[in-house]
């Protein structure tokens, strides 16, 4: 039985096992996943974190990571003193006694350092500072200037960005761009609702739990009407996400001229369509800037040494060791600083500067609250969303569909909205 | 007549020994107990492995179905509010509903085809052991780079499938992104893997069917068809019942091929969610593990009802579990 998988650890609990992971008193396990840190900053912290007699263990985790996290927290058994957690950190929010609160430890110290808007985000609802910044991903529309240029458009990142200030002028773009190149603007629907939700100050919840997404003119609704008119006017190219290789093969044949993406997705493309160097730029997006992942650290209460383990995390996310990392593993730096220390040297977006943009993009991310409960109901939304793009479902009745679904699932999970 | 023997000994029993006094028992039976001792440490890491690993989280998914818990937190009771949510959830019910399109989709054709594999390699050809092996490879291959080749054969707009169909002058198919699509992707998955390991199966079958049958037949004057309906088939009855019986098994837990082709969310409009990866998806993306075991335990409820729907099936005739072939429990899943 498949479900029960993962429930093992509650046969841990109470039978002695001890709490954390390392016996030795001067060793702080650290849990992460592959490129979530630079390896060589963790080189250093494994012989001492700076400034203290700690040193770190960091282990990679591999595959199900929150899984494995959730298991040791739930077992009160081997749990790391440091984790990182990615950008779905708000599923912790339930459980927030289970990390300690940073700012209690003095990480308010390091706060002016950091983009606004992703301390923010670390915040929980009952306003404790459990999830460190790590890296950030500010977010852009990605395009081909070849197609564009072809189509007779605006190509160059100035032009396009000027021309596409409103979701409406963005959406008019896109159907000027399929009239004469026969390309789609974007390969998913969900793309466009999560690209003005992530840009969005408003999302489903304030930190109080109420549902704004259930007001008249909510962001969400606004998210969703734009989407659905961007469905209609046939600018998507119906390929969902959990298809990577036929987004490829859609980007890169030009197909699809487009896409909003966060600055990670900068390293994904030049990977995943190579061939296509040069010809790709980008714009600013509609109205603002959005943000779409980058990942947090947080302390469990089993902590060895907190002091120890806020030294570590401020010292790994300083605004240099973030340069660092960003020149060691691509991890867009949460500290503004960082960039004087970086620059660019690629080609695959012509003469544009990538970092350059996406630090100034960053300047623009609006603060924002992402509630534990959206990350249990904003799948029912992209699901109709995805019904409406390839089903042809009416909007209405999806939307409908969306809203009751998300009910459902708020009451069974003791949320009353 | 005194102390007449009884009528009845087994032939090895041991000559009647006086009656046995207390202690003698007691110690012949720790005296077993000692021997056999051995045994069962040899047998024991198949059972405590089961015990922790196999009995425990079944058990377990049982008290958790009654609750509710994010796999971390509190874990806090709610009585039967989980099967409730469930008799009314609409995502369940399609995915029972996929779950059964995709396993008659791909056991029919994928039994048919096994038997008639079966039946061409069980004629005097050459090179039989090299197409045994060569049938029964797909059942071995990895399935993540199966996923692959199939998500690009069927891939909707620079698909192999989708090319050859346009050149020969007919409709491109949206195989991965229209409903009957999806399932008929995933039903070709699953016959590609299974099709070989059923042929085997047959033609084991087909070998232990003794030949003077099919001499006696020939010599009554009975056509090819004649044979094969009545004699082939009626004695490969049992045979067939048992792939029945293990492809209604791995159907009904189908969730390798959806998850490796279209992710934990089952593709459009849910096309591909099957009652497994509904399951994994709410135990496992959305964390809620009491929902999660309440599906574990609605998928045992429906196994275990085809379960009897099989076991009648065999036992009905009679002839059915005597013959039953001692193959290898079928590895899907």
């Amino acid at each position: 039985m498949l479900g029960a998988a993962g429930l093992m650890p509650l046969a841990a609990a109470g039978c002695g096992s001890p709490e954390t992971i390392s016996e030795d008193p001067s060793e702080l396990v650290m849990w992460y996943w592959n490129r979530s840190a630079s390896p060589e900053l963790l080189d250093q912290a494994s012989s001492a974190i700076p400034g203290t007699d700690k040193h770190v263990r960091a282990d990679v985790i591999g595959t199900n990571f929150d899984t494995k996290l959730r298991t040791s927290l739930a077992g009160k058994a081997y749990i790391p003193d440091i984790t990182y957690i990615n950008s779905n950190n708000a599923l912790y929010f339930t459980n927030e006694d289970l990390f300690l609160d940073l700012d209690e430890l003095g990480a308010d110290a390091v706060k002016s350092d950091f983009y606004e808007w992703k301390w923010e985000l670390g915040i929980t609802p009952k306003g404790r500072f459990c999830f460190f910044p790590l890296d950030i991903g500010p977010t852009g529309f990605f395009y081909r200037q070849d197609v564009f240029e072809d189509a007779g458009l605006p190509s160059s990142p100035e032009d396009v960005s000027a021309a596409i200030t409103t979701w409406e002028d963005w959406i008019a773009l896109g159907a000027e761009l399929k009239d004469s190149a026969g390309s789609f603007l974007v390969n998913d629907a969900q793309n466009i609702f999560e690209g003005y939700l992530n840009s969005s100050p408003e999302r489903y919840f304030d930190t109080d739990d109420n549902a704004l997404y259930l007001e008249d003119g909510s962001a969400v609704r606004r998210a969703w009407d734009v989407t659905i008119t961007a469905i209609e006017a046939g600018l998507t190219a119906k390929i969902p996400r959990d298809r990577g290789t036929d987004q490829n093969a859609a980007w890169s044949s030009g197909r699809t001229a487009g896409n909003i993406g966060a600055a990670w997705w900068t390293q994904i493309l030049a990977e995943s369509a190579p061939d296509t160097e040069g010809s790709w730029r980008i714009a600013s997006q509609p109205v603002r800037a959005g943000n779409n992942g980058g990942s947090f650290a947080a302390l469990p209460h089993t902590c060895k040494d907190p002091e120890a383990a806020l030294a570590f995390l401020t010292w790994i996310n300083s605004p240099s060791n973030q340069a660092l990392a960003y020149e060691d593993v691509q991890l867009f730096p949460s500290t503004p600083d960082s960039f004087t220390d970086l620059s660019y040297s690629g080609t695959f977006f012509g003469d544009q500067d990538p970092l350059d943009f996406f630090s100034t993009a960053a300047e623009t991310v609006p603060t924002s609250f992402i509630s534990a409960w959206e990350t249990m109901i904003g799948g029912s939304f992209t699901f109709e969303i995805a019904n409406v793009e390839t089903t042809g479902k009416d909007p209405d009745q999806a939307w409908a569909d969306a809203l009751s679904q998300a009910e459902r699932v708020l009451t069974k999970r003791g949320v009353e909205v | 007549m005194t102390a007449a023997p009884p009528a009845i000994a087994r032939p090895d029993a041991p000559a009647p020994a006086p009656a046995p006094g207390r202690r003698d028992t007691r110690a012949r039976r720790r005296r077993r107990r000692r021997e056999n001792l051995p045994l069962y440490i040899a047998i024991s890491p198949f059972y405590l492995l089961f015990a922790v690993f196999g009995l425990f989280p079944i058990l377990f998914s049982i008290v958790l179905s009654f609750t509710d818990w994010d796999g971390m937190g509190e874990i806090s009771f709610v009585g039967l509010a989980q099967y409730q949510f469930l008799v009314t959830d609409d995502r369940f019910w399609n995915a029972v509903g996929n779950t059964f399109i995709i396993w008659i989709l791909s056991t029919v054709p994928m039994l048919f085809l096994a038997m008639a594999i079966a039946f061409l390699l069980h004629q005097n050809i050459r090179f039989t052991p090299l197409y045994r092996v060569a049938f029964f490879l797909p059942n071995v291959t990895s399935m993540v780079a199966m996923a692959i080749v199939f998500g690009s054969v069927f891939s909707d707009t620079f698909g192999l499938v989708n090319s050859a169909m346009t050149a020969l002058g007919l409709d491109a198919v949206p195989w991965l992104s229209s409903p009957w699509g999806i399932k008929i992707t995933i039903a070709a998955m699953v016959i590609w893997r299974f099709t070989g390991y059923n042929a085997i199966i047959y033609l084991a079958g087909l070998q232990s069917i003794p030949t003077d049958l099919y001499d006696a037949a020939r010599v009554d004057g009975a056509s090819l068809l004649q044979v094969f309906f009545r004699i082939t088939i009626p004695l490969m009855r049992p045979i067939i019942l048992f792939t029945v019986i293990t492809s209604t098994i791995g159907g009904l837990s189908l969730f390798t091929e959806p998850q490796v082709l279209l992710g934990d969310g089952g593709g459009a409009g849910e096309a591909g969610m099957t009652i497994v990866l509904y399951q994994y998806n709410q135990a496992f993306t959305q964390f809620d593990f009491g929902y999660g075991s309440a599906i574990a335990w609605a998928l045992f409820l429906i196994a275990a009802v085809f379960a009897i729907i099989n076991w009648r099936l065999v036992s009905g005739r009679g002839d059915g579990p005597a013959r039953r072939p001692r193959a290898r429990k079928d590895s899907r899943r």
